[in-house]
């Protein structure tokens, strides 16, 4: 059986880096039905809300279908008025159907895995003395840093943008507000 | 296991020597390498936090590692690797265009930092490789500027937006126009890829197990087995010896289909990864197909991509490799908040659709946990 096979494996290469043995990998993880509905029943892609831009992009590109599904993503939604500061033009060219492969590829820049909450983001940019490096779904990192209180997230080029309000926890995930669009490069 | 990270150490030392020779001396890949290595010895948390390397150090132990499975990627993708490392030193801080010259043994690339967005003019010209352009512009600051094109996987987005007045600039980063195969450094037609399905697996393919994170996507069973190459992984029908089906080993040039477009038809075959089988099974109202971070949603009855059903990050997770770049924030879902949670022992990760264990002070995965909302 493939399971065992994992389990196994990965217990004896515990047991050979560490001696120790935790859980037995492999097993499925029980999951706590409690904080499943704390987090509602809404899906990310229900949750949108004011960001009509954000949605009609992810429409398009295909991505509501992936927001509506089972995740988890940490997703960084940029409002209306961030979409606005984009070049003119900028956003119109990415939404046509000719733009449709820049235009996901902008959009899973904006996708993290798993759920993080801004706390979290905010413990691992104090382990990291500063700053913590964020993996996206489109292959590339943003830097995450503080300034005061805020976090803030900047793409490979130096935009920033900031996380307004608290966490929206989702059922597949989290939303975190941002007022920039990011851009991959 | 100190040994092993020694060698693998070494090895990566030896890969990027030549790098270093080549650019007079300049240890960017060295660098990557060690500090990549330092990571891991180091404390939790203090993963060198640059965009250009993730991902890159795991790459060059696995070539180490691989002995006669090594991927001819290895050397060339550290090469390039060097390149992101010292453009990031430079411009971090000017943000602004940088002119670098890459030799990917062929031919050479110029590329340069974007820097700011603003209307640029901008002219396809046309290089003698396929799938790979030139764009020469203007723009205020500077006469000349090169957009970027040869890109390492590990840079990230294919597909980089850049428009003019007139609208969108399309390029092919690094990679094949839709209906050509990825093959080494070429672009394979189609035809000759569809050509190996029904074929025997060959001996030297046989003994080619899937490592890392798709060892526990693609799981051998009594019926199929997975084996891979520089290009695809393969599932080989037991009874017969025969190759069943193929598709692109996971690049991660992260080039998503566009939806409305037909699905190649080539790679036509359900290969949905085993953890995400019960979301996305096969034989319903969708094809779902599993390509390059997104399993697609396919309308059966005209082929074509409906919508994107999940996205992947594909990363090198696997029992005994570090922790990949970009994960130092705790992500547990929080179904599993209350049971997974980072301590002084041991941290937690997820990705695509398993729970990590982490020891925080050698940055090594120690365990992984099924794990699906």
């Amino acid at each position: 059986m493939p399971l065992n096979k994992l389990s196994t494996g990965a217990a004896l290469a515990a047991l050979l880096l560490l001696g120790a043995c935790g859980e037995k990998a492999g097993d499925s993880a029980p999951k706590s039905e409690a904080a499943k509905e704390a987090a509602g029943d809404a899906t990310i892609a229900a949750g949108l809300g004011d960001a009509t831009k954000f949605a009609a992009a992810a429409k398009q590109s295909g991505l509501d279908a992936t927001l509506g599904g089972p995740g988890p993503y940490t997703v960084l939604v940029p409002t209306d008025a961030a979409f606005d500061k984009m070049p003119a033009g900028a956003l119109d060219a990415l939404m046509k159907p000719e733009g449709r492969a820049e235009l996901t590829g902008v959009l899973t820049y904006h996708i993290l895995p798993g759920a993080m909450l801004a706390a979290d983001i905010g413990k691992a940019i104090d382990a990291g003395k500063g700053k913590t490096v964020l993996a996206t779904m489109a292959g590339g990192t943003l830097t995450a840093t503080k300034e005061g209180d805020a976090i803030v997230i900047a793409d490979g080029a130096g935009t920033k943008a900031r996380i307004l309000g608290p966490d929206e926890k989702k059922s597949n995930g989290v939303i975190h507000r941002i007022d920039a669009v990011l851009m991959p490069s | 296991m100190m040994r092993w990270m020694l060698a693998a150490g070494a090895a990566v030392l030896a890969i990027t020597a030549p790098v270093a020779a080549q650019k007079g001396g300049h240890g960017g890949g060295k660098e990557h390498g060690a500090g990549q290595q330092k990571a891991s010895h180091g404390s939790g948390g203090g993963q060198k936090a640059d965009r250009g390397t993730r991902g890159g150090g795991q790459k060059a132990e696995r070539s180490a590692r691989g002995g006669g499975n090594d991927r001819m990627r290895g050397p060339q993708r550290m090469q390039r690797q060097s390149f992101v490392q010292r453009d990031d030193h430079q411009s971090r801080g000017r943000g602004h265009n940088e002119v670098r010259q890459e030799s990917r043994g062929k031919g050479q690339a110029m590329k340069v930092d974007r820097g700011n967005r603003g209307n640029d003019n901008v002219r396809m010209v046309r290089d003698d490789r396929p799938g790979r352009a030139l764009v020469r512009g203007n723009d205020r600051d500077r006469d000349l500027r090169v957009a970027r094109f040869d890109r390492d996987r590990d840079e990230g987005v294919r597909f980089v937006p850049r428009w003019n007045d007139r609208g969108l600039v399309r390029g092919f980063v690094d990679g094949c126009p839709p209906g050509l195969a990825k093959k080494g450094n070429g672009c394979m037609p189609p035809g000759q890829a569809k050509k190996l399905v029904g074929t025997p697996l060959t001996a030297a393919l046989g003994l080619s197990a899937l490592d890392g994170p798709y060892r526990n996507w693609y799981r051998d069973n009594d019926r199929f087995m997975y084996r891979w190459d520089d290009d695809y992984i393969y599932r080989v029908d037991r009874d017969r010896g025969l190759i069943d089906a193929l598709f692109p080993y996971t690049n991660r040039d992260y080039y998503y289909y566009p939806v409305g477009m037909t699905y190649p038809d080539y790679y036509n075959y359900y290969n949905v990864p085993y953890q995400y089988q019960s979301f996305y099974p096969d034989g319903g109202d969708y094809w779902y197909r599993y390509g390059d971070g997104a399993i697609y949603q396919v309308n059966p009855s005209n082929g074509t991509i409906s919508g994107i059903a999940a996205l992947l990050t594909g990363d090198p997770f696997a029992v005994g490799q570090p922790l990949p770049l970009g994960y130092s924030a705790y992500n547990v879902p929080f179904a599993y908040r209350d049971r997974y949670y980072d301590t002084a022992d041991n941290w937690y990760r997820y990705n695509d659709g398993y729970i990590y264990r982490v020891d925080p002070t050698t940055q090594l995965i120690t365990a992984v946990i099924n794990a699906l909302v």
